[in-house]
């Protein structure tokens, strides 16, 4: 029989549209208002219309769910929805969805969005006494912030790499650094080496500004075909590849009970991204990698393939990775479960980030690594 | 306790709400034992508590209790408390500790009697590797699988 048309030609997707609310610790509004916002913006910066949105997908944990954003919003039909679950593991991964559901020629019109109102919203476990599943065995313990698995998993490598304070002080500094360039930062303050040696343990070994921003933000891509992207007044960021993965024995942030400890589920994720690209690190010009905490960038370098095992903090002192995270990431810029580094990442293909890594060909994007995520490339040229 | 009694009873700390995988893990530490799922198809010692042995696929594999000797693997000191109960707690230590079957759980650091240590480790000498002993920490009538110095 004939190949339907669907699959006749695989096409390709590309981020058209982009938008952030003004970041804050109390945005004054609904997440449902500013995600709406959010994604009205991202369309008026694509010049596409809320007629032309014929798909949806989102975070699991976003509040509001795609039936609701489209009625509030008025699109006529979703072609396609759905949800990923696991935190800031989802960011990469529903930018797959909707390059997937563009490629297959099952939307042409791709709305993603995250509204997060984390800082004047509350903790999420502060109010949760009865603790099930994987929880029973930790919550009773005070093991119920994300920084506290993240602790466990810190002091490991700092025993089995040898890290100073310094190696995951770099981070923070130079996220800072990257966000005193960025406007639209939080924090905009400087920060020295020894203003992060100094400052209060949180989960020690975490220091407080091993830990990302507590924010309220809003913000919103939209995805369409090349074809399509080609008639619009808009610099394309195509989606050249992408990868998720779980690994295996998984336990959302307190990925500390399987065989082998210290392994996060980006050791799976990687060689499926370079499969699934036909790409390098090598080619790779900037990396936006998920920084709730500052210790999963030197292990980030370590599992795509930068660098080798163990060998993160020599690379990154002596200044041989790709910039990293260049809006001020989760650290500095904004924590909104890593939208904002996927905002980034098409900014760089556009040219217009605040620090502007040259005529950017490849960008890497990545979502929380001690949960099931994902990784996404966006790229200036087409297949 | 009921379900109901739970929704309407908020208690001072976080507590375990057993399901049917998960009850004879409780039910051992009620009687002060540590019990852990040992598949005896496979030979592979479990955790956390499953319906299926995740090595070889047996149904609901089998339990042992185990005498809970292990190794410090990772350990954290908790400082801020996020709920008001641990607040004359603080600071503490969790251990992540390997079981000398090899498997992983968090617990407290407390003292030979199993009393929580009021902590940060360094007085303990708390090091990677290190041996522990288990013991029972009473937290408001829920007995948690805890950890003494044993070296």
């Amino acid at each position: 029989m004939t190949r339907p048309a669907r699959v006749a030609k695989r096409r390709q997707a590309a981020v058209v549209g982009i938008h952030a609310l003004p970041f804050s610790k109390s945005i004054g509004t609904t997440e449902r208002h500013g995600g709406a916002l959010a994604i009205l913006g991202a369309l008026k910066d694509a010049g596409l219309q809320v007629r032309d949105v014929d798909a949806m997908f989102r975070y699991f944990w976003e509040g509001t769910t795609e039936m609701e954003m489209a009625r509030i919003l008025g699109v006529e039909n979703l072609r396609m929805f759905g949800e990923v679950d696991y935190g800031g593991g989802a960011g990469p991964p529903v930018t797959q969805l909707a390059a997937l559901a563009i490629e297959n020629d099952l939307a042409d019109v791709v709305v993603l969005w995250r509204s997060r109102n984390r800082s004047s919203g509350g903790r999420p476990w502060a109010s949760q006494y009865h603790a099930t599943g994987q929880d029973q065995f930790e919550r009773p313990y005070h093991v119920a912030r994300p920084v506290d698995g993240m602790a466990f998993h810190m002091r490991y490598w700092i025993h089995k790499y040898g890290w100073t304070p310094e190696v995951t002080g770099r981070v923070a500094v130079t996220e800072r650094a990257h966000a005193q360039r960025n406007p639209a930062a939080m924090m905009q303050k400087p920060m020295t080496m020894d203003d992060y040696l100094n400052a209060r343990m949180i989960a020690d070994p975490l220091r407080l500004f091993d830990c990302c921003l507590e924010t309220d933000g809003a913000l919103a891509m939209v995805l369409t075909s090349a074809e399509r992207a080609a008639d619009l007044d808009v610099t394309p960021a195509y989606v050249t590849g992408f990868a998720m993965g779980s690994g295996p024995q998984m336990t959302a942030m307190t990925f500390f009970y399987g065989d082998e400890l210290g392994v996060t589920p980006n050791r799976w994720v990687a060689p499926e991204l370079w499969r699934n690209t036909g790409l390098a690190p090598k080619d790779i010009d900037v990396v936006q990698f998920y920084d709730a905490f500052t210790p999963q960038i030197p292990i980030a370098f370590e599992e795509f393939g930068f660098c080798g095992e163990g060998e993160a903090p020599a690379y990154m002192a002596e200044g041989k990775n790709p910039p990293y995270n260049t809006s001020g990431g989760g650290l500095s810029e904004a924590y909104v479960h890593g939208f904002n580094l996927l905002v980034e990442g098409v900014r760089q293909v556009r040219g217009t980030s605040t620090t502007q890594v040259g005529d950017v060909g490849h960008v890497l994007v990545t979502g929380g690594n001690v949960i099931p995520t994902g990784a996404v490339v966006f790229s200036k040229e087409q297949w | 306790m009921t379900m109901a009694a739970d929704v309407e009873t908020k208690p001072q700390f976080p507590i375990p709400i057993p399901d049917r995988d998960t009850q004879p893990f409780w039910d051992g530490c009620a009687r002060r034992e540590l019990w852990i799922q040992h598949c005896t198809e496979c030979g592979k010692w479990l955790w956390q508590p499953r319906p299926v042995c995740s090595s070889c696929q047996t149904p609901e594999p089998k339990w042992a209790k185990v005498s809970g000797g292990g190794r410090v693997a990772s350990w954290t000191v908790m400082r801020p408390p996020t709920l008001p109960a641990y607040a004359e707690m603080v600071p503490f230590v969790v251990l992540l500790v390997e079981l000398d079957e090899g498997v992983r759980l968090l617990g407290y650091l407390v003292d030979d009697g199993g009393r929580l240590l009021k902590t940060d480790g360094i007085a303990e000498g708390l090091a990677m590797g290190s041996r522990v002993a288990l013991r029972f920490y009473d937290q408001a009538g829920t007995l948690l699988p805890s950890w003494t110095p044993a070296e």
